[in-house]
């Protein structure tokens, strides 16, 4: 079998030539070797595409980049994305949640290899018990076989959490928030964070306050959470993208379990399955 | 030269620490941030570039430019004047973007009267680099690894360590001179080392190169990768775009505070802007991104003189999908070559 990097290019080439999309995001290097998105739009140019471990972010967040049409009049761009198991519950997210067409996209599934140097790296890899992406139009299999995590997340770290009192939770995240910035980049490098106005931007009402102070960065990070409780998927994305190393999956995984635990439910797994902080069943009675 | 040894820098920053606010690079969390010390040892020492710069203290990322009483009677109060502030261990081309900064708030009407107080109440106390790390290019956009430009005084670590660490001064302003009077120093004859540059960097197009490659398709693909997020704008020492906003900071019945903030915008994210009625000039990342890039090598050196870019390298590593500055510079004098031999053929 040919390498995963080869299997995409395949993918992309197919797909660019045969006129099916119009641009695949996949990944590629960097003038300094680091790994980033990349746009081809050429068949010509499928080379440019890599495939590596340090493949890592999330590229579905772009997907909002093309679901409108460009101009009055034409159509909306079809596009293909290189996605991993972790992803492609993005895509399952973005579908249900009626921001993309299935037909409009091409999910190139990537099954991760080097699933140990991962987990060393990234907490969402260590525990991640998925081989195949749950949604594919491709699948790029792995050369070797793939050794899956036998024990699934534990959430050790979110139950050391809970641990704790009150006031040392607020004294950990008032110490950890007062680094941000207020960049914004966890929000946009999150493919379930797509509102056409962020309440911590809006102007009328005005929720929130310019200043880059910790009420505000508190009220942000507090609020970006629950609005994706039940809706993340677990990339860590937001974690990655922060200049200020703020451990956002926590709060992330926090309410991951909450939502496991109270309706066994796992964002993307199903797309079938309805998403339960959108659903309204008045037979349903929380264990309060 | 005057020459100050570690033991004599640490007693002189210990006690300027006692008399008014010195802001130094301090490891917060791992971070490199500069912050208020109460003495030396607070300082991250041996530090390279900080992650945040020290514009944070001469162009806060939010402040209360004006507050507004209303009670039986409005008043209106300027804010408070700055505590005096001494910035150690400020990187030439951290100082240098604060002389870019000011050619806009301070050298061109209307000044900036609020900046102006901070700038006043602020001595930087320079650091040379020994060399260019990672990602810097400050000699690309005219500076230097030792650039004494916007300083008030520079430090050298000297090499040949026989007596320990030490330090030559360079006092470079009337600030910086009434800072050490007083201070015991050595006066001894050294040569200051000279920093090690980094090789084979490109060369910055002149603004008029940057015009003809306005509207190159370039800029389309480099801005489908953009977050539009803020980071590159709030690490870079030279930005300087600022919201205001009047906002109520405490009411009871019959008194209400006002105050109006200013904090720091982003020319990259979509509400920057967005006007009345939701119209946006600058709808897509794409070209909120060229405006970044041409805000710094365009824009600002044609109206205020100097370069919005001190090669500091901060968003190079900031990036969170490897927008590189310096890529972009390279691309585009190759833009500019091709558009020229295009003409002559």
């Amino acid at each position: 079998m040919s390498s995963q990097q080869e299997q995409i290019r395949e993918a992309a080439r197919a797909y660019l030539e045969g006129g099916v999309v119009s641009v695949v995001i996949g990944y590629e290097h960097g003038p300094k070797g680091q790994v980033r998105p990349a746009f081809v739009y050429e068949a010509g140019d499928v080379d440019r595409l890599i495939w590596s471990r340090e493949c890592n972010q999330n590229l579905t967040t772009y997907l909002h980049s093309f679901k409108h049409s460009p101009r009055r009049g034409a159509p909306v761009p079809r596009v293909a994305v290189v996605v991993r198991a972790c992803d492609a519950r993005a895509v399952n997210l973005l579908l249900h949640e009626q921001q993309i067409e299935r037909d409009n996209i091409k999910v190139i599934g990537v099954v991760c290899g080097d699933r140990e140097a991962r987990g060393q790296e990234r907490q969402a890899c260590r525990y991640c018990q998925e081989r195949e992406p749950v949604i594919y139009d491709t699948l790029v299999e792995p050369e070797a076989p793939v050794k899956l995590s036998e024990t699934p997340d534990d959430y050790a770290d979110i139950l050391e959490m809970e641990e704790w009192a009150p006031q040392e939770r607020l004294a950990y995240w008032l110490t950890e928030f007062d680094r941000c910035i207020r960049c914004y980049a966890c929000r946009q490098a999150c493919p379930g964070c797509y509102c056409f106005e962020c309440v911590a931007e809006q102007v009328d009402p005005h929720w929130s306050s310019i200043a880059v102070e910790l009420p505000e960065k508190f009220f942000f990070h507090v609020m970006r959470a629950f609005h994706l409780a039940g809706r993340c998927v677990g990339c860590d994305a937001c974690e990655a993208v922060c200049p200020m190393d703020i451990p956002l999956s926590k709060l992330n995984r926090k309410l991951a379990k909450e939502v496991e635990d109270l309706f066994g439910y796992r964002t993307g797994d199903d797309p079938a399955a309805l998403p339960p902080l959108a659903t309204f069943n008045p037979e349903e009675r929380l264990p309060l | 030269m005057r020459v100050l040894t570690q033991s004599q820098l640490n007693e002189w920053l210990d006690d300027l620490a006692t008399r008014l606010r010195l802001v130094a690079p301090v490891d917060v969390q791992g971070r490199l941030l500069y912050r208020p010390v109460r003495d030396h040892e607070a300082i991250a020492w041996g530090y390279e570039r900080s992650d945040m710069s020290p514009k944070t203290w001469t162009f806060p990322a939010t402040e209360a430019i004006v507050t507004i009483e209303q009670g039986s009677e409005t008043q209106i109060n300027d804010a408070p004047p700055p505590d005096p502030t001494v910035i150690f261990g400020v990187r030439p081309c951290d100082a240098r973007a604060a002389l870019a900064i000011d050619a806009l708030f301070l050298e061109k009407e209307p000044r900036d009267g609020r900046y102006a107080e901070l700038r006043d109440a602020t001595t930087l106390i320079g650091l040379a680099c020994p060399e260019m790390w990672d990602s810097c290019f400050c000699t690309v956009v005219g500076g230097l690894p030792n650039g004494t430009d916007g300083l008030d005084m520079l430090l050298t670590e000297l090499e040949g360590r026989e007596h320990g660490q030490s330090y030559a001064v360079q006092v470079l302003s009337a600030k910086g001179e009434r800072l050490l009077a007083g201070v015991t120093v050595q006066d001894r004859d050294v040569a200051l080392p000279e920093p090690k540059l980094t090789e084979g960097l490109p060369t910055l197009s002149p603004s008029s190169e940057w015009k003809a490659a306005f509207d190159d398709v370039y800029w389309q693909r480099l801005g489908d990768r953009c977050l539009a997020c803020r980071a590159c704008t709030f690490v870079c020492p030279t930005c300087r775009c600022f919201d205001v906003r009047d906002e109520v900071a405490s009411r009871r019945p019959g008194h209400t505070v006002f105050e109006r903030l200013r904090a720091w915008d982003a020319c990259t994210s979509a509400p920057y802007r967005r006007i009345a009625g939701g119209h946006n000039p600058r709808p897509t990342p794409q070209s909120r991104l060229r405006n970044r890039f041409y805000c710094k090598f365009m824009y600002y050196p044609d109206d205020f003189g100097p370069l919005g870019c001190v090669g500091c390298g901060r968003c190079i590593d900031t990036c969170p999908v490897s927008i590189d500055i310096l890529e972009v510079i390279s691309d585009v004098a190759r833009l500019a070559a091709r558009e020229s031999a295009e003409v002559r053929a």
